[in-house]
């Protein structure tokens, strides 16, 4: 091989390792992106069973039923109510009327199988973005 | 008063780097150097003050109050100088001196060059100053009157809050003074040997160091529950990790400049990325525009500050590159495949790799800024992309050390391809007894054949050498010996990640539980009572095939001084295997535990430790 060919080679390999790199970030930047909904909103959503969510949202008082290792509990936003079914330890900070993100598989409208749930290591957190929605449904009491 | 002489000492280290650059532009320029020692005197102390502020528990410092509290046990208290927000940019501004006083050292290079350095460090350290002391002083006092403090977060009581962020910030900060060494450089227009001979030190130790930083942060995050395991891509971890592959990409690329001196222009624009990926990485962390699981409090104002100096530094340097990059004759010896074609390749996939992660990382911001919807990106984005990006970049380096540096023929080409083609059957073979996975194969393949490639190449180096001291043989061979570690890395993550086991049930005490061949006892469970919490720890008896192979003690902690709950992860290792168990509610079953066998789950962090061990040792062959 004649050193300009080989030369020419070379960039050839580097034009298609950059092309797979942006194909990949195209595509699974559409596919693997979770979309993050308040309990009201995934009710207003149309979503296909079986689809990847987050849910943002406070424990509803009283709803926590723990059953062996599968923990049920609901999610609301005062307005409606999400039924998350988790198999696993809970984060330490997991409580009744504390802000709470899970997220998980849709099993029906008003239910997600949840395989993460965080709570933040933070006593008085509560992520920005059920914030913002909680003010926006007057459901925002400063002891949260 | 440690409090007022922290606050002083500070602001006079912001004041001696203002006239540190103002003294680049008289007549005596020598005195910069002054400057920059007296520098770092002043921030030294300033920083000591702060800790001796957290070590006698001075709660009249408002930052004390709020991260420390008397019952800590003294490791703690000092750790936690560095453990909220604002400590830990006083720390960011102590790593930045320090590097620059360590470097006004320097003997190799030219005078010109290194006043120049310490003025471009000088105005990064001077901006930061400037952020501290407006946005995020350590040194503010408490307003009203306390006998103790709130406590430091619970989850941060742990030795490695000693050791991880200093190690940290070394790698992560350390790149300053690259940046600045390049913008010297570029400025006199003067890059020689000696520039890319101590570019190249600075940035091995760099690296290696935020290699060492970031490998115990997710040794951390590994036992720390809560936080997603080793690796989460958590956009505090993927910050720490671009500029990792920058640095990475960068120290190849020196190592050609050093064979032959081309390349200078591509290693500047690298020196300059590394440090700018740091301070953006820095914005989007502690501005909480992104939500992190490791959090600082965040703010905006503090965010914003820190934006402008990103946009400050980067464009100046940025652009400062434009002007005066060097004009170098293009005739790199690139042929079809010879090591300065692999290097490039390597540096092709590592950037490519750093740019995917930024992407997933800023992703969710452009998304609502955009369209208004909220999504998160999680780690399938990250291990669908960068794992097949990377993939090349592996597969160049297993041959690497047969390539030679000007033709393209191979050495010993038919022993790797007899050997290649052995291991396939091997695993192949292998993997039909065992459970069958794609991505188990291809790395396990890849990781024995890079640990395999590397061990014959010491091996036969070995053979050639004729000389007697060994640690010279093994500086002069780090190289290698840094691929091996990679080798241990990859199986490590393959193995650790695909074949692991996971398990949950609840037990009562005395009861035996069966996991397949393992079976978990529960003993009984003590109670701990030490200075800062409370504990109920329990100790389990793990039977491997009905025979005992060791105690696990997962705990429960209450911390008195914050009422908070921590759950801490028991393991055990016996090299091949780590078994970890997690303790979480107790009801009417009993409690509810979480048991994983995580095989080689331990090679991930003996092959980053080999890595920066490699790096360090390098350093001595200067």
């Amino acid at each position: 091989m004649s050193i300009r060919f080989q030369r020419i080679f070379i960039i050839i390999v580097s034009i298609i390792l950059i092309s797979i790199a942006i194909t990949l970030i195209l595509y699974n930047s559409r596919n693997n992106i979770i979309f993050f909904y308040t309990p009201s909103e995934l009710i207003d959503v149309d979503l296909n069973i079986g689809e990847k969510v987050r849910i943002g949202g406070i424990v509803k008082e009283n709803s926590i039923n723990k059953k062996k290792n599968i923990i049920k509990f609901i999610v609301t936003d005062n307005k409606n109510e999400i039924n998350v079914n988790f198999e696993g330890i809970l984060p330490d900070l997991f409580r009744e009327k504390q802000g709470v993100v899970t997220e998980g598989k849709l099993i029906n409208k008003f239910t997600i199988k949840a395989d993460k749930v965080f709570a933040k290591h933070d006593e008085n957190y509560i992520p920005k973005s059920i914030k913002k929605q909680l003010k926006n449904n007057d459901f925002w009491q400063k002891d949260y | 008063m440690f409090t007022n002489f922290g606050f002083y000492t500070l602001l006079l280290t912001l004041l001696v780097n203002g006239i540190s650059i103002f003294s680049n532009f008289t007549g005596f320029k020598k005195i910069i150097i002054f400057f920059c020692r007296l520098s770092f005197m002043f921030i030294s102390i300033s920083f000591i003050s702060l800790i001796i502020s957290f070590i006698i528990s001075d709660f009249n410092n408002l930052n004390v109050f709020q991260n420390s509290h008397s019952s800590m046990p003294i490791m703690y208290k000092i750790a936690g100088a560095w453990g909220s927000h604002e400590g830990s940019m006083l720390l960011w501004i102590f790593v930045m001196n320090l590097y620059i006083f360590l470097f006004s050292f320097n003997k190799t290079l030219k005078f010109k060059i290194k006043r120049w350095a310490i003025f471009f460090q000088s105005i990064l350290i001077f901006l930061f100053c400037l952020y501290v002391l407006l946005t995020s002083s350590p040194f503010l006092l408490n307003p009203i009157n306390v006998n103790e403090g709130l406590g430091l977060n619970p989850i941060l009581q742990d030795p490695l809050l000693v050791i991880h962020p200093p190690l940290l910030y070394l790698g992560y900060v350390g790149f300053s003074l690259i940046m600045s060494i390049a913008l010297a450089g570029l400025i006199t227009n003067d890059i020689e040997e000696s520039w890319i001979k101590v570019t190249k030190i600075w940035s091995l130790f760099s690296w290696s160091l935020l290699t060492a930083g970031i490998a115990m942060g997710s040794y951390w995050a590994y036992y720390e529950l809560g936080w997603g395991g080793w690796w989460f891509w958590d956009p505090v971890e993927n910050v720490s990790l671009m500029p990792w592959l920058a640095g990475l990409a960068l120290v190849h690329t020196l190592s050609i400049t050093n064979h032959n001196h081309f390349l200078k222009r591509w290693a500047i624009f690298l020196s300059i990325l590394c440090f700018s990926l740091s301070l953006i990485g820095t914005f989007l962390v502690r501005s909480g525009i992104l939500t992190s699981v490791h959090s600082f409090a965040s703010d905006t104002t503090r965010g914003l500050f820190i934006l402008i100096i990103f946009f400050v530094v980067t464009t100046f340097s940025f652009l400062l590159f434009l002007v005066k990059s060097p004009k170098e004759k293009n005739n790199l010896n690139l042929l079809f495949i010879n090591k300065p074609t692999a290097l490039i390749i390597n540096n092709i996939v590592m950037l490519l790799a750093c740019f995917t992660v930024f992407l997933g990382t800023i992703y969710p911001i452009i998304i609502e800024l955009s369209l208004n919807q909220r999504v998160s990106i999680g780690a399938p984005y990250f291990n669908k992309t960068v794992i097949p990006i990377v993939l090349p970049g592996l597969l160049l380096m297993s041959i690497a050390p047969i390539l030679s540096w000007e033709s393209n023929k191979f050495k010993n080409k038919l022993i790797y391809i007899y050997a290649l083609i052995l291991l396939s059957l091997i695993l192949i073979i292998l993997s039909f007894f065992s459970t069958f996975s794609v991505f188990g194969i291809l790395g396990l393949l890849l990781a024995t054949w890079i640990i395999l490639g590397t061990l014959f190449n010491i091996f036969q180096n070995l053979r050639k050498y004729k000389g007697k001291k060994y640690l010279f043989f093994l500086r002069t061979n780090n190289s290698l010996i840094a691929h091996f570690g990679v080798g241990l890395l990859i199986l490590g993550i393959t193995s650790s990640s695909v074949f692991q086991k996971e398990y949950s049930n609840s037990i009562k005490l005395n009861e035996k539980l069966n996991f397949d061949k393992y079976s978990l006892q529960l003993k009984k469970i003590d109670v701990v009572d030490k200075d800062n919490y409370q504990g109920l720890v329990g100790i389990f008896l793990l039977y491997e095939k009905n025979k005992f192979v060791g105690e696990i003690k997962p705990e429960k902690r209450f911390y008195k001084s914050n009422s908070m709950i921590t759950t801490e992860a028991g393991i055990y290792n016996n090299i091949i295997e780590d078994f970890y168990l997690v303790i979480g509610d107790r009801n009417k079953e009993g409690w509810n535990i979480k048991f994983y066998v995580n095989p080689l789950v331990i090679l991930i962090w003996l092959g980053a430790g080999i890595m920066f061990l490699s790096g360090i040792m390098s350093l001595w062959r200067f």
